[in-house]
Formats: C-alpha cells, structure tokens, sequence
C-alpha cells in the first residue's frame, strides 16, 4: 500500500546534488501503529536526509503526532526507525507547547537550566549553566528575558524558548510538532528564520509537522503527505500540485487550495 | 534529648524564651514544626506542580484506614506505623498503577480510590472502637502534640533527610517532567519511574507527619503553602522559599494557637495555613494590578 519513497537526492537550492546519495540521517521503514484495533499509522516510510528541511503535512488525525511520537520513540510501534548518526547522538525535540501547566513559578532561565545543570534549579542557577543559558537565549532572539516567567511569554516567545531548549547540545536532529499553531504571522516567520539559520550554520537536519501552508513552501526542501499511510512524498511545489495536495483547505479555510475538495481516503 | 528540653525550659523561665517552653512536649512540638515544615512545605511546590493535591487528600484518607488496619493487626495505639506507611503506600502504587493505564482522567480514578479507602476505613474503625476508645483513635486522626515522642522526632529527621536527599538527585527531571512529560521523555527522563518515586516519597513524608498534624489535616500542609507561594513568586527559588516560609509560619502560629486555646493543632495549623493563602492571594492581586 505505502509508496516507496522516491529517490533522492532532495533538491536542496544550495547544496550541489552529488553523484552519489549520501545515506539518509534517519529512516523509517514500514512503521506502522495500532491502538487497540485501531490503524493510526500503516506502511509508512520515510526518509530525513542530512542537512534538509523535511515536512509532514495531512489532516487532523492522519497520525502525524503520532508519527513523530514513534521516531522519539514514545510509543509502540512495529517495522524499523533507523538513525544513521555516531552513538550518543541525540534528537532535539520542540513540542507544540507545555501540556501540561504555564502557570507555574517558573522563569525562562529557571526552564533552560532544568537539563542545563545538575543542582536543584529551585536552589539557584550555577554560574556556567546562567552562561550557557544567555547565550543561546541570544541566538534565538530572546536576549534578556531570562527572568521573565514563563507564563508571561507570548506563544512564539514561549515556542523560541522551547527550540533554544532543543539546539542545546547540538542534536544530529531536529523534530518541531506543528511550530506554527497558536503563533502570528511574524511569530511563523521568525520561527522560520531561526530554523534557517540553523540548516546554514551547522548543516542541522529537520523533521516537522505543519498545518501552516507558507511556512511548509518557505521551509520545507521535501513534503511528505500522510494521512496513515504515505500519499505522497517529493519536493514541496510538486506536493501542493499533487493531487495528494488536497490538505489546503484544511489547513486554510476558505483560501483556495490547489484542489477545490481534496479527498484524503482516496489514494493516489 | 531530656538535657536539652531542660536547658531550654531554663531559658523560657529566665524570659528568653516564650514560657510555652518550660513543657518539654511543646519544645519537642515546636521542633516537630522546624523540620515539618520545610519538609512538607518544600514537597508541597511539587505536589501543586504535579497536580497532586487531590491525590494528597486520598493518601490522608488512606491514612486513616491504615490507622484502623495497624490497631487490628494489634500495632501499638502511640504508632500504628506499618498499617498506616502499609495501607498509604499500597493505595498510592494501586493509584498511580491504575492511573498510567487508564483513559480516565486522574480525578475521577482518584475519586474512585477515595469512596474505596473511605468505607473500607469507616467499616475497620467501628471494629476498631469495640477495642479502643474512639478519643485515643481520634488523637491519631487530628494529630496531638501530647503523643509526640522522642522516637517520632528521630524518625521524622530520618525520614525527611533521606527524602531531600533523593529530592535534591532528581529535582530537575521532576519539574522537566511536571511541565512537560512528552519533552522530559525525549530528553531522557524516565517519567514511570519519576511518578513512582514522587508517590513513594510523599507518601513516606505524610506517614510520618501523621502524628503532630493528624491523618486527616496532612494534605493541608503539603497543597496550601505551595499554592499560596504561587500567589507570590515568579521564579522556582523563590517558589520553594515561599512555600517552605508559609509553612513555617504557619506551623508555628498553628502551634501557638493550639495550646493557647486547646484546639487540635492540626485544625490550628490548617487555619492558619488558610489565612496565609488568602492574605498572599490579596497580596498578588495588589502587586499584578500595580504592574
């Protein structure tokens, strides 16, 4: 059922194509995710080459959480997730938001030092780890806001601060959940450049999920459509050609789509 | 231990101390408060993060079963110890057991756990007063500064020792784990072992409160401090200050209370907890409106 991926390599503007693909940086084959008798993900295959920006699309509930739940290792899964990277290596993770509570006490640099040092944070932040904090709050814009709560955050503030959280250490990979939902239009921007910027410096790999239409043409060098199975997989302006593309009237009601009414039960 | 309470009682009746210091069970009282109240109230910034305060009500509940449990099992009146560390501590596995694998939202498993505890306990106390009587079991349910032995001080400075001490290893990961328990888990944490761990350490704590504050007013002194310092603070530092100074404060007024005017101290305690929160509820909504 699921569509081999094709080949590649991803037409990435500023890298030269080499004669040879270099092997994926993270790979997974045939996945697939029951809940109790319910199909969430099947045959899925996918493929996140290094240094480039790749994007799941689909509609609500075509398992794209669950997808990235699966390759952080959260959750059961069955088929393969490989990572082609040294021991140790590790994936950086920005979540959608906290889950669970803003409203507690806690500052932004109280937040960053939680896996920064190994002192209690509650009994006052080391100097190297209050260092190390600065900095990255500097590279991502934040500068100065260490001791702002961060319940006082507006979201794209609070969703920088969760990506300073994930660059630091460098990770082999980098995995946004839907880093556009719940900011402006300025806030999606932002968030992109910094991502950009990134992909630049350090030659950093990214997996993300996005409903954001702009942001996935601006960001993205490869599309992989889902809706519990693998639709489609290619370079962005093909996706959105695609008849697969059909995600657009979700993701923008009322804007015109590339198909008028995309039926995602329908393969392609 | 009788050389120091003699030592103090000379300084009360010298007039350097409060006179309420020349009763050796209420210096022995007031030292219970000093190590108490960090200990809870510390614990107490965890469990408003956690989102554990009504699962502190069930373990107070449970308290009282184990109370029932330790007198049939024929545990001593002064320290039915294993029935109440065994019954709590059962009832807090059984509910973080239940909870990581239900559907069902905390709160009503915990209500669930809650009618469980309740009638068993109700059933186990009528056996219980054929034996004793129900003032002797009452003094375990509210707690009394009358019973608290040197024994009771010791176990507490163990207890609460061993429980900063596993607090202070993995303190970081708990608030990671609290805020977030989908990042902690990404980056590393054990969120199984982590809930586990808290349930144990808290159940440990409340065990051995029971005595001075009583089994059915110990979830006061780990939910109110920390819910009024959030009133206050903005930071985690000052977070835990606060909830640890709140308990303090209101364990010795609490204290004070009680023996002035022959209230339960942990009613005593538990008033003046309820002040404290409301005058840091004021004082926020003061300080957020002058921003």
């Amino acid at each position: 059922m699921s569509t081999p991926p094709p080949a590649p390599p991803a037409p990435g503007a500023s890298s030269p194509a080499p004669p040879l693909p270099p092997p994926p940086l993270l790979e997974a084959i045939d996945l697939a995710v029951r809940r109790e008798r319910e199909t969430l993900l099947a045959g899925v295959s996918l493929a996140v080459q290094p240094a480039s920006i790749h994007v799941v699309v689909g509609p609500n509930g075509a398992g794209k959480s669950t997808l990235l739940l699966a390759l952080l290792g959260q959750i059961a899964f069955s088929g393969r997730v490989v990572a082609h990277w040294r021991a140790g290596g590790r994936i950086g993770f920005v979540p959608q938001g906290f889950a669970v509570d803003r409203t507690l006490p806690v500052t932004v640099e109280d937040f960053l030092a939680l896996s920064r040092q190994r002192r209690p944070v509650c009994l006052g932040l080391a100097p190297p780890a209050r260092r190390r904090i600065a900095a990255l709050l500097a590279r991502v814009g934040l500068g100065g806001l260490e001791r702002r709560p961060l319940a006082q955050l507006s979201g794209g503030e609070l969703r920088r601060v969760l990506l300073a959280n994930a660059i630091d250490p460098l990770p082999e990979l980098l995995v946004l959940d839907e880093p556009a939902s719940g900011l402006d239009e300025p806030g999606v921007e932002r968030l992109g450049e910094i991502v950009l910027e990134l992909r630049r410096s350090h030659g950093l790999a990214v997996l993300m999920v996005s409903h954001h239409l702009a942001q996935v043409r601006r960001l993205a060098d490869r599309v992989t459509v889902l809706d519990r199975r693998v639709l489609f997989e290619g370079p962005p302006e093909q996706a959105l050609a695609s008849g697969a593309a059909g995600w657009a009237p979700w993701t923008r009601p009322g804007a015109p789509g590339p198909e008028k009414s995309g039926q995602w039960s329908q393969g392609q | 231990m009788g050389a120091f309470y003699s030592w103090v009682a000379g300084l009360a009746r010298a007039g350097r101390l409060p006179a309420d210091f020349q009763y050796p069970f209420l210096t022995r009282g007031f030292l219970a408060v000093l190590i108490l109240a960090p200990l809870l109230g510390g614990l107490s910034h965890l469990v408003v993060a956690r989102r554990l305060a009504f699962f502190s009500a069930a373990l107070g509940q449970a308290a009282l079963t184990g109370v029932a449990v330790g007198l049939l099992l024929g545990e001593p009146l002064g320290a039915p110890y294993g029935g109440i560390f065994g019954f709590c501590l059962l009832a807090a596995l059984a509910m973080v057991y239940v909870k990581r694998r239900s559907s069902l939202p905390p709160d009503t498993l915990i209500g669930v756990f809650l009618a469980l505890t309740l009638g068993l306990g109700l059933c186990l106390l009528v056996a219980v007063t054929r034996r004793f009587n129900i003032h002797q079991v009452e003094a375990v349910m509210f707690g009394s500064l009358l019973t608290v032995t040197d024994g009771d001080l010791l176990l507490l400075v163990a207890v609460g020792a061993g429980v900063a001490l596993l607090l202070y290893d993995r303190y970081n990961a708990l608030l990671l784990d609290s805020l977030d328990p989908s990042l902690a888990r990404a980056q590393g944490g054990d969120s199984a072992y982590l809930e586990y761990l808290f349930a144990v350490l808290l159940t440990t704590a409340i065990v051995v409160s029971l005595k001075i504050i009583g089994a059915l007013l110990v979830e006061a002194l780990v939910v109110v401090p920390a819910a009024a310092a959030r009133n206050l603070a903005r930071g985690t530092r000052g977070y835990l200050l606060a909830s640890i100074a709140v308990a303090l404060l209101a364990g010795a007024g609490g204290l004070a209370i009680s023996t002035r005017l022959l209230v339960p101290t942990g009613g005593a305690v538990v008033l003046a907890l309820s002040l404290l929160f409301f005058l840091t509820l004021v004082l926020g909504a003061v300080r957020g409106r002058g921003r």
